[in-house]
């Protein structure tokens, strides 16, 4: 049920874009009419930035990241696809406060399934990327389980010795399941939006610690493997001249 | 219009929805921080237990009265930013021949990590010399000596007792 109403959503959004951009593809569908033949589909590369890791880094003074992303499309509607990051983020989760970075690489493809008219050019994707991490957790702070806290200051937190510390050299490795659209917004330039789930395979944990979040895959928990994120994108396509 | 509204709304959904992260729960069940655990023995007779007559602690550095009256086996609450612990131990407490031993745990704090919830737990090792007489004359107490030197749960005692 839920997946329909993303579904529902993405395909609602998609319409409200249309409407705005609906004298566009009249225009277009000009031009194509004077070439009269269908073209066969040409390779197209396009390249963009990931808006919501500008955006938070931005907005938050203990997030750093920076996200480029880019696809090449293969066939009509196959497109090899791939984003390369870096991150750096401290964070307070619970009674740990870490500080984790590194970067990371997503390497899969993506598949359209929205039947376009002519002269238009949007996606409605369903894809899959092998990613990979390289990165380092440094442990600033962390609290003692103590429940019966007899000696004051028992629950200040513990800013250094044995467990603190730099643990690098670590490494994630994790499947994603993406779901996402592209809307071409002007002619060559798109904007898109992908929810991910992330399965974590293997991971390098860090010692006395945990990998509690992975650059790329995001938070971890103890108890299961996925991982969830969203991206939105602005790409831009190299235009190739056609004949 | 109505559409794009729809698809705002939609997006403001979806936005709420990932703004929620789950938050583990530390759970009851897991074993907190250890104490020491104490024996008070038979000088004579160092294999039996035996509760000196009168029998109190007192912690120092604190207005506070330990959570179980003593007898021949207690706990003491170790603290975590230093490295040793003080209690007067009181034998014939509020008779003539009252008598107070002041001892000085000394032992080494290493946290071992157990989720994001809990945080870490602290486990202790006992110095050499584990404890000291901090008031040398006249004690109760005859000697002490190491029944397991790392304290890393409950079920063993760590430090006995002799008087």
């Amino acid at each position: 049920m839920k997946h329909v109403h993303i579904w529902v959503f993405y395909i609602s959004l998609l319409i409200g874009f249309q409407s705005l951009l609906a004298q566009q593809a009249e225009e277009r569908v000009v031009i194509s009419d004077s070439l009269g033949v269908k073209e066969k589909t040409p390779l197209a590369l396009r390249f963009g930035i990931d808006l919501s890791n500008l955006g938070r880094s931005r907005l938050s003074e203990d997030y750093n990241g920076f996200e480029t992303v880019a696809d090449l499309r293969v066939g009509e509607n196959f497109y090899l696809a791939t984003e390369i990051g870096r991150i750096e983020t401290t964070k307070q989760v619970e009674s740990v406060n870490f500080t984790s970075s590194g970067t990371y690489y997503k390497l899969g493809f993506d598949y359209n399934m929205f039947e376009n008219w002519e002269g238009m050019d949007n996606q409605v994707t369903i894809g899959l990327r092998f990613a990979s991490s390289s990165h380092e957790l440094l442990l600033n702070s962390y609290t003692i389980l103590d429940r019966t806290r007899f000696w004051p200051s028992s629950d200040f937190p513990i800013t250094s010795g044995y467990a603190t510390g730099v643990r690098p050299n670590l490494n994630a490795q994790w499947f994603e399941v993406v779901v996402g659209f592209k809307v071409q917004l002007i002619k060559n330039t798109y904007m898109g939006m992908s929810f991910r789930l992330n399965r974590l395979i293997d991971d390098k944990l860090p010692e006395n610690f945990d990998n509690v979040f992975i650059p790329g895959f995001n938070k971890k928990t103890e108890d299961n493997n996925f991982g969830a994120s969203l991206n939105y994108s602005l790409t831009y396509r190299i235009p190739f001249t056609k004949k | 219009m109505n559409k794009q509204k729809n698809g705002f709304l939609g997006l403001l959904v979806l936005l709420i929805l990932f703004g929620c992260e789950r938050d583990d729960i530390c759970i009851e069940t897991v074993t907190e921080s250890p104490d020491l655990i104490l024996l008070m023995l038979d000088f004579e007779n160092p294999q039996n237990r035996k509760t000196p007559s009168g029998f109190s602690i007192r912690p120092i550095g604190i207005e506070k009265s330990l959570p179980k009256t003593p007898s021949d086996s207690l706990a003491l609450p170790l603290k975590i930013q230093e490295n040793n612990i003080q209690f007067e131990f009181i034998t014939n407490q509020g008779s003539e021949n009252e008598n107070i031993d002041t001892l000085q745990i000394n032992y080494q704090r290493f946290d071992t990590f157990i989720n994001t919830a809990c945080g870490y737990r602290s486990n202790f090792i006992l110095d050499t010399p584990p404890a000291l007489i901090l008031n040398p004359g006249s004690n109760w107490i005859k000697g002490i000596t190491v029944l397991k030197d790392t304290i890393s749960d409950e079920t063993r005692a760590h430090l006995g007792i002799l008087h």
